[in-house]
């Protein structure tokens, strides 16, 4: 009888994270643990130019100086940095790929996932759905990126990162590290030393990008680290909205996610990013799943830029990250809009900074947690306003909401202001779900876990609608889903 | 005498008030209607000096004294009164302590002797008296919590009690029932006198059934474009503002 | 010295830096880096700003105690705390414990008194609220531009227990009053107010962290504060909400105003919440005067620095406003206005 118990409990299990399979691609592997060599062989794999390893060996010295932070309210075992794979690529023939010579097998993934990567099934959908363009990143590569040429025809350099340091070094040169420097912070440090893929984007003054563009992140490989690296440049009076997606399969080890995505927004531009995070969270008792230590920011450098962040964070074990705004430009403008839940034992210290210097920059920070099970979840977020920065506006809306006894829910905003003439305006409430809201749902004769799922939708809401529209559905099932037995 | 001559006014980068020009004369009072957009608020704040109206052009006299060189409470000392639209609430300061802090800044200023407190009271209770406003309403903080009709009646006791000499009466009908309406139109109405100039700006005709005008104009896209009697008023009812737009724009 | 308190005037190791997370606005280290000579005696001048109200008087000068140092309320009581400081250049600290029995109704008038210069004051408290007890402290700070000066009071509310705190604070070179309060026990009131006037240099530290550890407590806090001219006003308000300490009812509110554009507002409101039947909102406010308000004020003829201290002084009053005992009241009213 047990062991029945035992299947239909992995099998639930199984329901609940619908991608936690794993794949049998085959693939090679750089040795394990990480010293110089690991890193020269990074960048020897990946054709780089000579700076380029330079670059990555500077970032790993400054990296064996630092020590890993601990200020977040995040437990975690340590992470053994010299048992983990740095280097994990699905083999395959040389040379340009296009999407006939990708590895059947991959594709299959990818299909199970639902992320189009056949350019022509994509544009045999329904007459008039958007179209998406998209970068897939298999463990340590990206393996296929499509509508390239037709983004091409626009000016749009759309690509992965690797292939972009040997057409555009000049443009990678000089801008990557410029946001988040290599001695930012530890991850931010061991990322620059070892990444070996991520998307690149630069959107050509005036343009429009004419489609979403999207980076599908997929860990595969056991044992094995993902540290892409997203550098996305918007020249002059450009747009662009960016989708980023990722998941993992189940897994009793933790694994390593430590990615850095840096934005730079000229005069007037708009960037839009969007995350849908759904890393592996580990199992009902909190073995395995992902360490997300994530390090995003935008540099409004342009007058009038305009940077928006939009996230919703339902997996990964543990989850570190703030992306963040430098509001540099007169004018510029930046918002933050967050969905964190977390259940199980899952932990998340997530927020943004807003840090105001230009004069008139206004930025928006909506922030809803929700904490089920035995998790945890912390925002935490800096709205900080420099003596020059004149006429500076900050609203913020922190919700949270609990559901059951064990789960903790926290709220941590820092606020500096040193300019007289600044409005900054926060707000932020706890309670639990409502009791009488669920009694009267289930009453209209909505199953309990029906009602726990409208109701959270309910709550977040307010972020749900920043979301592009295809990503917006996609999330209001995953908030349904990542609370699955949170109740009862 | 208010005397406005070619007046321009920006707010921000934005020319609001493009080239307007109007006299009343002392004892009259004048509406000046117009559709939404027309810069109707922007006047009234342009004649009591809020700052970011700022007057690029022209001039604006009263009685003699060039109002655009005052700050705005030295205009307030000129017998400049402001009825606001929406009147400010300002949370911890009582309705009374406001007024008499105002009545006596402004008797300082035209080096007049201070009210007495006990003397203050009198005032303010014949006048809330008149207006028919509960006493003590007035120990509440000013406007905080007031509901529309309150908050106009505010306006109009402090009207009463400033006696000021140029009355501007800024869209005071809106958010008013019909008895509220009457109430404060006698307040005005009371206050008409052969010294006082009155402006009432308004979108509609229905306050001037109440607060009867000597003249009226219109102001369209920042400029007066018509100015007729009485009738001009119950003409723009019932025909609109249509006709002055394409001519104004 | 109370291990309840960790800081040691005696031993420079245990001055806090900005590295200290709860001392991240406040950075004892960079204005203390040696332990200060002690102070030496102290004349008793003026009777302390709640003479008029009575009661009895704990009272240290430069730290050393004019009589005793622990006091325990029963019945109805008024009690007067005076830390008075006259030092020049020299440290002192002075620790305090207070009771109150069971249903004991307590007023605790609290002041630090600060004249001479460039002093450090430590001054700490111990506070027992019991079972059905209700404890109002009113702190007022006064002291030296100059002085570096911390008060620490820990304060223990136990079932049914009511503590009101407001603390009023004009800032020096850096001045912190923390206090900590524990809902020991099911069912507690806390209060805890305060409010910052600062101009010049000075700076102001109003922390606080309330714990909740039982059940149905509720906790409401209000602090408003202004920085005028190159002034720095720092607000750190902590709510933990313990496991198991449901029912509880906390709300906290920090509203500032910026007066200058060389001044600073710090301010972290945190709530940590491991309950879920709670009901916990911080707000967070920081900026200028309302300009509305003020040019209506000045179109009904308020001169505009009349019409900005009136405002100014609106502002704050509501913190005065919910002192509920009026004796207090009015003196903190009449002492806040002379500082206006």
């Amino acid at each position: 009888m047990a062991a029945v118990k035992e299947t239909i409990d992995a099998v639930a299990e199984l329901e609940r994270y619908k991608y936690g399979f794993t794949s049998d691609v085959e693939q090679e592997f750089a040795p394990k643990g990480l010293n110089a060599d690991i890193v020269r062989f990074i960048s020897e794999k990946k054709g780089e130019p000579e700076w380029m390893l330079e670059w990555r060996l500077a970032a790993y010295e400054r990296w064996q100086a630092m020590e890993e932070p601990t200020w977040a309210a995040v437990k975690y075992a340590p992470v053994d940095y010299q048992d983990l794979f740095y280097y994990a690529a699905p083999k395959k023939k040389e040379g340009p790929k296009s999407l006939d010579e990708v590895d059947p097998e991959l594709l299959a993934v990818y299909e199970k996932l639902g992320i189009p990567l056949k350019e022509q099934e994509v544009l045999a959908g329904v007459e008039g759905a958007p179209r998406v363009a998209v970068d897939a990143v298999f463990d340590s590569v990206s393996v296929v990126t499509t509508f390239k040429e037709e983004l091409a025809k626009a000016g749009v350099i759309f690509m992965p990162i690797s292939e972009a340091l040997r057409e555009y070094p000049d443009l990678v040169r000089q801008y990557l590290g410029s946001v988040v420097p290599v001695s930012d912070n530890y991850f931010a440090a061991l990322n620059s030393a070892v990444f070996s893929d991520g998307s690149f984007v630069y959107i050509p003054p005036g343009v429009r990008c004419p489609m979403e563009l999207s980076t599908y992140f997929r860990i595969n490989a056991s044992q094995t680290g993902q540290f892409e690296r997203t550098l996305i440049i918007a020249d002059k009076g450009s747009y662009v909205s960016y989708l980023e997606g990722c998941t993992a399969p189940m897994r009793d080890e933790n694994q390593l996610h430590a990615a850095v995505v840096e934005i730079v927004a000229l005069d007037d531009a708009e960037v839009k990013y969007s995350t849908v995070q759904n890393w592996y969270p580990g199992d009902a008792e909190g073995r395995g799943g992902i360490y997300n230590f994530v390090t995003k920011r935008a540099d409004c450098r342009g007058d009038r830029s305009k940077v928006s962040w939009t996230q919703v964070e339902t997996g990964s074990a543990v989850t570190w990250k703030y992306p963040s705004c430098i509001l540099k430009g007169e004018e510029s403008s930046g918002e933050f809009y967050s969905i964190a839940i977390t259940n199980g034992h899952q932990q998340a210290d997530t927020g943004t900074k807003m840090i105001h210097l230009g004069r008139n920059s206004k930025s928006r920070i909506i922030a809803k947690a929700v904490s089920a099970g035995k998790s945890d979840s912390t925002y935490r977020g800096l709205v900080s306003v420099h003596p020059k920065a004149t006429g500076v506006r900050n609203f913020t809306q922190c919700d949270s909401l609990l559901i059951g006894k064990d789960c903790g829910s926290h709220t941590i905003p820092y606020i500096e202001a040193r300019n007289g003439s600044a409005q900054l305006e926060h707000e932020a409430t706890t309670t639990r779900l409502s009791d009488d809201q669920l009694f009267y749902a289930q009453q209209r004769g909505l199953s309990e876990e029906e009602a726990v799922a409208l109701l959270v939708n309910g709550f977040v809401r307010d972020v749900l609608q920043e979301l592009p529209m295809e990503f917006a559905v996609e999330a209001q099932k995953l908030v349904a889903i990542s609370l699955e037995g949170s109740v009862g | 005498m208010l005397s406005i001559s070619n007046l321009h006014v920006s707010v921000g980068d934005k020319p609001i008030l493009k080239g307007l020009t109007l006299d009343v004369p002392a004892g009259e009072v004048h509406a000046v209607m117009g559709p939404n957009g027309a810069g109707k608020s922007t006047l009234g704040y342009a004649l009591s000096g809020r700052p970011g109206y700022e007057a690029t052009e022209g001039s604006v006299e009263w009685n003699g004294a060039d109002l655009l060189d005052l700050d705005p409470a030295e205009r307030a000392a000129k017998g400049v009164f402001l009825s606001f639209q929406y009147p400010i609430e300002i949370p911890g300061v009582p309705a009374l302590t406001f007024v008499r802090t105002a009545l006596n800044a402004q008797r300082r200023a035209r080096g007049e002797e201070e009210v007495s407190a006990p003397e203050f009271l009198k005032l303010v209770k014949a006048a809330s008296k008149a207006l028919k406003m509960d006493f003590d309403m007035l120990k509440r903080p000013l406007n905080v919590g007031f509901s529309g009709g309150e908050k106009k009646r505010m306006e109009i006791l402090q009207m009463a009690l400033l006696e000021p000499s140029l009355l501007i009466l800024d869209e005071t009908d809106s958010g008013l029932d019909i008895d509220a309406l009457r109430i404060v139109a006698d307040g005005v109405n009371a206050l008409r006198s052969p010294e006082r100039s009155m402006l009432v700006i308004t979108h509609y005709q229905r306050l001037l059934d109440y607060i009867k005008p000597d003249r009226v104009h219109v102001l369209a896209a920042g400029r007066i474009v018509a100015s007729g009697g009485p009738e001009l008023a119950l003409q723009l009812e019932a025909e609109g503002y249509d006709k002055y737009l394409p001519a104004a724009a | 010295m109370s291990a309840l308190f960790d800081i040691d005037l005696a031993d420079a190791s245990t001055f806090p830096s900005r590295r200290t997370e709860a001392w991240k606005y406040s950075d004892l280290k960079r204005y203390l880096r040696e332990a200060p000579q002690p102070s030496p005696t102290a004349a008793i001048g003026a009777p302390g700003p709640f003479y008029d109200l009575g009661g009895e008087a704990i009272v240290f000068a430069n730290g050393r105690a004019v009589g005793v140092t622990d006091f325990i309320a029963s019945g109805d009581q008024t009690l007067r705390l005076r830390y008075i400081s006259d030092a020049v250049g020299t440290g002192h600290s002075a620790g305090a414990r207070v009771a109150a029995r069971a249903g004991a109704r307590l007023l605790l008038l609290e002041t630090h008194e600060g004249a001479g210069s460039a002093y450090v004051a430590h001054n700490t408290l111990e506070l027992d609220v019991a079972a059905g007890a209700e404890v109002t402290r009113i702190v007022l700070v006064e002291e030296p531009e100059d002085a570096l000066s911390i008060a620490q009071a820990q304060v223990k509310v136990e079932a049914g227990g009511v503590f009101r705190q407001t603390v009023i604070a004009t800032g020096a070179r850096l001045q912190r009053v923390e206090t900590r309060v524990d809902h020991h026990a099911r069912g507690a009131h806390v209060q805890a107010d305060g409010l910052y006037l600062l101009n010049g240099a000075r700076q102001a530290d109003l922390t606080s962290v309330v714990r909740h550890l039982d059940r149905d407590g509720t906790t409401s806090q209000l602090i408003k504060g202004v920085a005028r001219d190159a002034a720095r006003g720092v607000f750190q308000g902590k709510i933990v909400v313990e496991r198991g300490a449901d029912g509880t009812d906390a709300r906290m509110g920090h509203h500032a105003l910026i007066a200058s554009e060389r001044a600073e507002i710090d301010a972290k409101p945190e709530l940590i919440i491991y309950a879920d039947d709670v009901q916990c909102a911080h707000g967070n406010t920081v900026g200028a005067l309302d300009e509305s308000a003020l040019f209506y004020m000045q179109q009904r003829g308020v001169p505009a620095d009349e019409a900005r201290a009136l405002l100014t002084q609106a502002f704050l009053i509501e913190v005065v406003d919910r002192i509920e005992h009026e004796g207090a009241r009015e003196v903190v009213r009449e002492w806040l206005t002379a500082r206006l």
